[in-house]
């Protein structure tokens, strides 16, 4: 009972008090009482959980997909927080972002790719007092991630982890033969692929396709620089047909050649899409592929029988070195969240070293370093394979190399610029040079329209 | 003696009501109610397609970055796509890829009917059968086809080389320019031509009976009565069909999309392919709209001819 109620009948007993002036204080004090709660009832429900919307990456690693969902979930109920998470893959994570912001109901934090931050400048949060201290406490960012999260002085990002490319060899066939893995790509990967392929068998030395896909975009690059070349200069102006003329023709020759003149690749390769060499390469249709470690992943995964007869090796170079365009995935808070610290509390939360841990021991392979300490995770010396991933990561390069990267760089990545020079080479009968030129053209004209 | 500021009051106080009489005269006396009734579906086509199609035509003159506000640039981006290699070869091969698919749906679809429509064992289940291409989602077809052409792992190629024998070794149908474009046209045909031929089998089962009795009475043959019968009695729906695919087809995405992106090297890039690769791969969302509405007055020639004949079969 309501101590004012039992002094009231207190003095009722002791005489003090009338019984009808009782009954009316009594009334005030239990209506009061009861209205008093239902107005804070009501309050309390009109005051719901505060509710943040998370976009994640889908990636094909659907057990570390898992992982950072289950991760998410914990944090919510820790935090008592609503989370609404959402997924985008790799095919419409960018339809998703430009739609939501130009809706203006971007989420409050996204999971992006090594784009995203400079695509999406505009809308997203200075992230640089986290993105510090997340990595400081992890002995600092590498490099390329370092140049790739912090644009005009500022981080725009967190980053989380590197999805590098590395040279997928079929081990057993590279033994049967007894050969070493190549070094460069002109000669070792042709010799190497010509003398384990079997194109009666439909066993294919090489499978890389030049067709507009991120895969075939990837690879162009790498061989651009591998001979020395590029699409720009150590300004960042265009030098794809210009400055880098010589270089370029010679790599893009060498690309064409797999097909045309060396005939290592299979004849359907110029109209593969991503997915094309992972499925060519489990059906063992091919002896060595370029991919991310995702390949590893389903292979492992699903107990393939060609998971124990792969070798993982550095990407091969050219004559000027070997060189791997970087990744890096990252967490960004967008400019129109009412609840950036919450946003920062989780990123906290997810890139804590136990937890990330946890997601990296199901990666296989794909959740790649991105600050200094997560190199020496005893997890990296846990398969043969992984030395591979660590070395690409750690010579890796960002696109704009070797200048900047810019909004221009992304953006010839973004239109398949480089897919679409081999292609004219492959199947539209154009000379190295020309090709080069017409695609120089492209490139200057993005790189005029980014400028003003 | 009235001021003229009155006299002017009262003129055009006169001039309302013999307005207003002449309106009542011709439109009803009850014209006022007429267009309250017609005032929501007024603004509903002014807010859902005047406003967000005269914003495009805006958006398409200016330079739009994600997140960035627009900039005006007026006919800017529609010179520079004028000048673009790669803008004309999507034209080219839009019309290509629109005038080759319709045209074999055309011919599949009036031999659908012809077979459907004659007395055969089963008709109900083969029209089922032929109609599963339809209603199948576009997607699903297309991956389905993705699969099909693939060179190393497809049916096509095993059929041809392992099965049947006819070729020596398989063909990179995707990867090549010619049946790159070929490979894209035949899913749309595979995937277009019912819609042809329910139609028109539609259309056949309104033309009388008595006509073709007549003609054979006339000793017509087979050929004569379907040249002199069959197609001027489909003559309005075959015109309505056609135009509605023609439309449909230009703006056909998803089949380019999923089996070559454009690839290879832009052999099969289409109009709705560059404009996606414009928006979200440049994220130039002004020049997307820009290639979108570029080819806005073929298209709407083509509109406005299906409007008519649509409307005379109205009136007839």
């Amino acid at each position: 009972m309501d101590r004012r109620l039992r002094d009231l009948a207190d003095q009722l007993d002791a005489g003090l008090i009338a019984r009808r002036e009782f009954l009316r204080r009594a009334v005030v004090l239990t209506g009061g009482t009861a209205a008093g709660l239902a107005v804070l009832r009501r309050r309390a429900s009109a005051q719901p959980k505060t509710k943040l919307r998370v976009w994640l990456f889908k990636s094909f690693v659907t057990a570390g997909n898992d992982v950072v969902a289950r991760q998410i979930e914990a944090w919510a109920k820790e935090r008592n927080v609503e989370v609404e998470t959402d997924w985008a893959t790799f095919g419409d994570r960018e339809q998703k972002f430009v739609a939501a912001i130009e809706a203006g109901n971007p989420p409050d934090m996204a999971e992006m790719n090594l784009y995203g931050p400079m695509r999406y400048k505009a809308a997203l949060r200075d992230a640089t007092k986290i993105a510090t201290d997340v990595a400081s406490a992890k002995g600092g960012l590498l490099p390329f991630a370092e140049r790739a999260m912090k644009l005009d002085g500022k981080f725009l990002a967190v980053a989380r982890y590197s999805m590098t490319t590395v040279f997928f060899i079929r081990k057993d066939i590279m033994e049967a033969k007894g050969l070493k893995p190549p070094k460069v790509y002109d000669p070792d990967v042709v010799e190497f692929a010509r003398k384990t392929q079997d194109p009666s068998k439909d066993l294919w030395g090489f499978g890389q396709t030049l067709n507009r896909s991120d895969d075939g975009d990837g690879f162009m690059s790498n061989i651009l620089w591998d001979y020395g070349g590029g699409v720009w200069d150590k300004d960042g102006k265009p030098a794809l047909g210009t400055t880098f003329l010589k270089q370029n023709a010679a790599a893009l020759q060498f690309a064409v050649d797999t097909i045309q003149k060396h005939k290592i690749q299979p004849p359907g390769v110029m109209g593969w899409t991503d997915p094309s060499n992972n499925e060519a390469y489990m059906a063992g249709k091919l002896v060595t592929t370029n991919n991310g470690a995702s390949l590893y992943y389903a292979m492992v995964s699903k107990k393939h029988e060609l998971a124990a007869n792969t070798l993982l090796v550095l990407t091969p170079g050219g004559p000027a070195g070997s060189f791997v365009g970087s990744s890096c995935y990252n967490w960004a808070i967008f400019q129109k969240t009412k609840h950036a610290e919450l946003c920062e509390d989780l990123i906290r939360w997810v890139e804590d070293e136990k937890r990330f841990t946890e997601y990296l021991q199901v990666s296989v392979g794909q959740a790649g370093p991105v600050y200094k300490a997560r190199v020496d995770n005893p997890y990296w010396k846990s398969d043969p394979n992984y030395d591979a991933i660590i070395q690409n990561i750690l010579r890796c390069v960002n696109i704009g190399y070797p200048g900047p990267m810019t909004p221009a760089a992304a953006e010839v990545q973004g239109q398949k610029v480089l897919t679409d020079m081999a292609g004219r080479v492959v199947v539209g009968g154009l000379s190295a040079e020309a090709a080069l030129k017409e695609a120089h053209a492209r490139v200057e004209e993005i790189y005029k329209m980014r400028r003003t | 003696m009235a001021t003229p500021a009155a006299r002017l009051r009262a003129s055009a106080s006169l001039s309302r009501a013999t307005l207003d009489l002449s309106l009542a005269r011709v439109l009803g006396r009850d014209y006022r109610l007429g267009y309250l009734f017609v005032l929501p579906m007024a603004i509903l086509v002014l807010a859902l397609v005047a406003y967000p199609f005269g914003y495009a035509i805006y958006l398409s003159m200016t330079r739009k970055y994600v997140g960035v506000a627009p900039v005006w640039v007026g006919l800017d981006n529609y010179v520079r796509l004028t000048g673009d290699g790669f803008f004309r070869r999507a034209v080219a091969n839009s019309f290509v890829f629109t005038f080759g698919s319709v045209a074999v749906k055309l011919v599949l679809g009036i031999a659908m009917a012809l077979v459907l429509s004659a007395r055969i064992r089963g008709r109900s289940f083969w029209t089922g059968v032929l109609l599963i291409p339809w209603v199948a989602p576009t997607v699903v077809s297309a991956l389905n086809f993705l699969w099909i052409y693939d060179y190393s792992l497809g049916v096509l190629n095993y059929l041809l080389v392992r099965v049947l024998r006819l070729l020596p070794q398989g063909v990179g149908w995707l990867s090549e320019p010619g049946t790159a474009m070929a490979s894209v046209i035949a899913v749309n045909i595979w995937r277009g031509f019912p819609f042809f031929g329910i139609s028109f089998l539609a259309g056949m089962k309104a033309i009388p009976a008595e006509l073709y009795e007549a003609a054979a009475v006339d000793g017509a043959g087979a050929f004569q009565r379907f040249f002199s019968v069959t197609l001027p009695g489909l003559r309005n729906i075959l015109i309505i069909v056609t135009l509605l695919s023609t439309i449909w087809t230009f703006n056909d995405f998803q089949i380019v999309y999923i089996l070559t992106k454009g690839g290879p090297g832009g052999a099969t890039q289409v109009l709705p392919v560059f404009t996606y690769e414009i928006a979200f791969g440049a994220q130039r969302l002004g020049e997307a709209i820009a290639v979108a509405l570029y080819m806005l007055p073929a298209l709407a020639a083509v509109i406005i001819v299906l409007a008519r004949y649509m409307r005379r079969g109205q009136r007839t």
